[in-house]
């Protein structure tokens, strides 16, 4: 019986049908993370809609992106058949490693999805609003800790953002860098820090048990089902989206990168697509092509500009 | 419905002969890939994780625990045969596992292995059902500076690994420490010693050096002896089975290690190693007969093996009431767990009691079936001595290796390996201890960060470190460990250590 | 057990100093390293720099007691070893390093075999190389196409898995 299981599942793997147009996605981070699994929901939707025959998903962990996209960009020139999935975090990270290569050298595809970030504080604590938290800011910045991801990251740039746009020094935050959004979300429950930064998936579920409170989140406009203001609505001209993209390899012809745009397309219009985003509550930001690349220029330059004034990048 | 009746309810459910089927599968296959030398639970999880897609909720459910329970288990045989761990929590369990194996016990160290895994999962399973809400909120209470307290705590217990020399115990660590400080500093995005290399940024992989300095070093170890070299190593002396005597020193190790591993591992900033470290040190402390440490003292194997368990256990109470992975396992298995529509969170026991106790039934089952699996297999399991030294070694290397190359393809990962590999050979050679040197890659970057992150909160205020009751707690059982012992050397009774510590070098 | 402890063969070593000398570069390279780093400890005090000081510091003083230990002949004397072996081992090694992005997984995990399971006292060498390319074959048809696991494709794994 367990011989016939596992010959039935040996021969469902090695049936797999080999069609042409084969993409190899990268994933620049370890297996299981958001870009990791990014990539392997392409891959799946990839293939279940026939777009392309038998896509690979290739982990090539390191440095926030920035040792896979090296290598990608070094390893891939003029071959249509290669991506690579990356996000914002790459261009913060790019910046602060002093990459040598960044998203310049390869070619931008399409923005897939994204997530607002929201700011939180725990349920004991007195700040009852978005305009205590930054009040209490202005009168001590060191006495107000944050509790966020990894530094230079997305959290720690929008709390600069923030403080930059209440008329607080960005370079007088007290920023705590913790290994992920898990550990930052155990601090903020056990009323270790002031306030807490991360993704609005990552808060939502406590927030909905009462455990934390959400203050405000960074989309432009409020989110379906989520209770708070935004931060521009509140007066901060901040927004922020921790988005994750796809590229493709550098010097294609203009009739590769139309072909898979083309597939892109495909793939991101497609039902199995867009149930896997429902199931896993990304939200469907597409934007594609010389849009995107336009989107992404101006981020860089804001990124950049932040990131001088928290004092990571000199 | 009460707890006790979910609990009942699952337990019945998961008691049907296809699902007792699956898990068998889950658990052999768990068993088969953890058990390969360098292969350890993360890699092991995250492989055999597809293997479950195809099948109904329920019996994914079951082989998945079936899978996470072979794989954490399987990694102990290894480390005890061939003093190759596959991953950073069995390091402690190889010190006294190996000694035991090479003087022909390895049979009853893999049977108290595989009981204490049993014992520990199966209290720390309950624990889960029937704690995990206040288990969790003692986990919430601990800060950085708590941590730090923490971290602190394991490095004065983990001296207990040094050996024999205390010169050469410290150096070992702080080798490791000065490794630890290599990659990206994760408060201001500083690189440190990098070299420019890029691969270097994320620092250096425990797994990488774990696997290098006991696999490739050992086996550089073995060959240095040279072919005509007499085999010291021994499959069976004696009883393959525990006898009398090995049971009455392995049951209160197995019992302490579940419970100093359970609430260690439901810190969403522990980790299961410092469970084994304490565990151990905690072991060495109360044994008998302590010169026995080092020569393979069986409490040494039974105990740090029940934390690790205990404490894999302990992971999914932040996992299932937060939805907080804190190891690289419990963050493959939360993927894993959103196939099965369970969204871990505070709201999850409210919301979705059937699967939760479907969960923790099937984990009781597969532990169970664990052990029904792997005691009979012991004696099989011992054979894999007698092979033949040449195709066990190009084995074990190929494995080593395969699991380095798996979870990260990169040369540099490889150069790693073998220039760490040859690292711990020398230290061989030269008689430093291992371990210390992993024990300070993983403590080092943990105990610096908390404490740059209590000092941050509290604005440079160094009081703030004993200004929490957990925190001066822990800070004064370490001050305790740390001079008790002193008073008893200079009072005499340490005289006998001493002589026998002289006398086995 | 009992008696005096006899050690005969403790004595003044060049180990101990060689050991001591490389402890002592890599306390100095921490130390340079924690100093060179901005100090940028923001509200902590505590800068990246100041845990690479702190441990290059202390294997700077280990260092030092390595050579006192080794002056007062405390040094752990390494036991005969023979250099053949040893060198196949680490051939093998570094053949796999460097076979393994140009010949694939297959071709370098099988020279890895071969080498050591030669070093280890396999006579013949084609023989225990024949071995190894078997069983790395199966092990990455085994592990690439069943449980899909990425690994570094090459010539062979072209011919036989044809992707």
């Amino acid at each position: 019986m367990k011989r016939f299981i596992l010959g039935g599942a040996l021969a469902a793997v090695l049936a797999l049908p080999a069609l042409a147009a084969d993409y190899t996605i990268m994933a620049p981070a370890g297996p299981g993370g958001g870009w990791d699994q990014t990539a392997r929901t392409m891959q799946d939707a990839l293939q279940k809609e026939g777009i392309s025959g038998s896509v690979q998903v290739q982990n090539v962990p390191g440095a926030g992106g920035t040792v896979g996209l090296a290598q990608f960009a070094a390893s891939t020139a003029g071959k249509a058949d290669q991506l690579i999935v990356g996000g914002y975090v790459m261009v913060g990270a790019i910046l602060t490693n002093n990459s040598p290569v960044t998203l310049k050298d390869i070619t931008p595809v399409a923005r897939l999805t994204g997530e607002a970030v929201a700011i939180v504080v725990p349920a004991a604590s007195p700040l009852q609003t978005i305009g205590d938290l930054v009040e209490a800011l202005k009168a001590d910045p060191g006495a107000v800790s944050w509790a966020g991801g990894s530094a230079g990251g997305v959290d720690h740039i929008t709390v600069g953002l923030l403080a930059k746009a209440a008329g607080v020094d960005p370079t007088r935050i007290n920023y705590v860098a913790f290994s992920g959004g898990g550990e930052a979300l155990a601090a903020i429950l056990g009323n270790q820090v002031t306030a807490g930064i991360s993704g609005v998936g990552e808060f939502l579920p406590q927030v909905q048990a009462g455990t934390m409170r959400l203050l405000a989140v960074s989309s432009d406009a409020r989110l379906p089902g989520v209770d708070a203001p935004t931060l521009a609505e509140s007066g901060y001209d901040v927004v922020v989206q921790n988005w994750r993209m796809v590229a493709a390899a550098p010097g294609l012809s203009e009739a590769d990168r139309a072909a898979v745009l083309a597939d892109i397309e495909k793939m991101a219009q497609s039902a199995t697509w867009k149930e896997a985003l429902a199931t896993k509550g990304w939200a469907d930001t597409y934007l594609a092509g010389d849009a995107f690349a336009a989107q992404l220029d101006k981020e860089i330059a804001a990124t950049e500009a932040v990131l001088r004034d928290i004092g990571l990048v000199k | 419905m009460g707890t006790f009746d979910l609990l009942l309810q699952g337990l019945a459910a998961a008691l049907d002969p296809m699902l007792l089927l699956y898990a068998l599968i889950g658990v052999t296959l768990g068993t088969a890939v953890g058990v390969l030398p360098g292969i350890g639970p993360a890699l092991t999880v995250a492989l055999l994780l597809p293997v479950t897609y195809g099948l109904d909720p329920a019996g994914s459910l079951i082989m998945f625990a079936g899978i996470y329970y072979g794989g954490m288990y399987g990694g102990s045989t290894t480390s005890i045969l061939l003093n190759t761990p596959g991953e950073s929590a069995s390091v402690i369990t190889a010190l006294e596992g190996n000694r035991m194996a090479r003087a022909g016990r390895g049979g009853p160290a893999l049977a108290t292995a595989a009981i204490g895994s049993f014992v520990a999962g199966l209290i720390a399973t309950l624990g889960l059902a029937f704690l995990a809400p206040w288990v969790v909120k003692f986990a919430l209470v601990f800060g950085p500076r708590d941590y730090f307290a923490l971290m602190v705590l394991a490095f004065i217990t983990v001296s207990s690994a040094f050996g024999d020399s205390t010169l050469r115990g410290l150096t070992s660590l702080f080798v490791g420490l000065a490794l630890a400080c290599v990659g990206i500093d994760q408060l201001t995005g500083q690189a440190r010693l990098h070299f420019g290399v890029p691969q270097l940024l994320d620092g250096i992989e425990v797994t990488t050096l774990a696997v290098a300095m006991f696999a490739v070093g050992e086996a550089l170890f073995v060959a240095g002896r040279g072919n005509g070299a007499p085999d010291e190593v021994i499959a069976v002396r004696g009883s393959v089975w525990m006898t009398r005597a090995d049971w009455a020193r392995s049951w209160r190790p197995w019992l302490r290690g579940s419970f100093i591993g359970f609430p260690i591992g439901a810190l969403p900033a522990g980790g299961a190693e410092i469970g084994t470290f304490l565990s151990y040190a905690a072991e060495k402390r109360l044994a008998r007969h302590p010169e026995e440490f080092g020569q393979g003292a069986i409490e040494g194997v039974a105990g740090p093996e029940a934390a690790n368990n205990a404490s894999a256990a302990g992971t999914l109470v932040p996992l299932l009431t937060l939805g907080l992975p804190s190891t690289a396992t419990a963050a493959i298995m939360l993927a894993g767990f959103q196939q099965f529509g369970l969204q871990p969170g505070p709201l999850l026991f409210a919301t979705n009691p059937q699967l939760v106790w479907s969960l923790i039934a099937s984990l009781l089952v597969a532990n169970a079936m664990l052990l029904v699996l792997n005691l009979p297999l012991v004696g099989l399991w011992v054979r894999l001595l007698t092979i033949p030294r040449p195709w066990l070694y190009a084995g074990i290397l190929l494995f080593a290796t395969l699991g380095t190359i798996g979870a990260n393809p990169s040369p540099v990962e490889l150069a790693m390996l073998l220039a760490f590999g040859v690292m711990g050979y020398g230290m061989r050679l030269y008689g430093y201890p291992i371990a210390p040197v992993v024990v300070g890659l993983i403590l080092g970057p943990m105990a610096e960060q908390q404490l740059r992150r209590a000092l941050s909160i509290a604005q440079g205020d160094v009081t703030t470190l004993v200004s929490s009751p957990v925190s001066a707690g822990l800070l004064a059982v370490a001050a305790l460990a740390l001079v008790v012992p002193m008073i008893l050397r200079s009072r005499g009774r340490g005289r006998v250590l001493a002589q026998v510590a002289s006398d086995a070098d | 057990m009992t008696g005096l402890p006899i050690e005969p063969q403790r004595r003044p070593d060049g180990a101990a100093f060689v050991i001591a000398a490389l402890l002592a570069a890599l306390g100095a390279l921490l130390v340079v390293e924690g100093i060179s780093l901005p100090d940028r400890g923001g509200y902590s005090g505590v800068g990246p720099g100041k845990v690479p000081l702190a441990v290059g510091l202390c294997l700077l003083g280990l260092a030092g007691w390595t050579v006192l230990a080794g002056l007062r002949g405390e040094t752990e004397v390494p036991p005969r070893q023979a250099a053949r072996p040893v060198l196949w081992v680490l051939g093998g090694l570094v053949a796999q390093l460097a076979l393994l992005h140009t010949g694939g997984f297959t071709l370098a995990s099988g020279a890895l075999f071969g080498c050591v399971a030669h070093g280890f006292g396999a006579r013949r060498l084609p023989v225990a190389l024949g071995v190894g390319l078997v069983l790395a074959g199966a092990v990455y048809a085994v592990f690439d196409g069943l449980l899909r696991l990425t690994l570094p494709a090459g010539p062979v794994e072209r011919l036989i898995f044809g992707g």
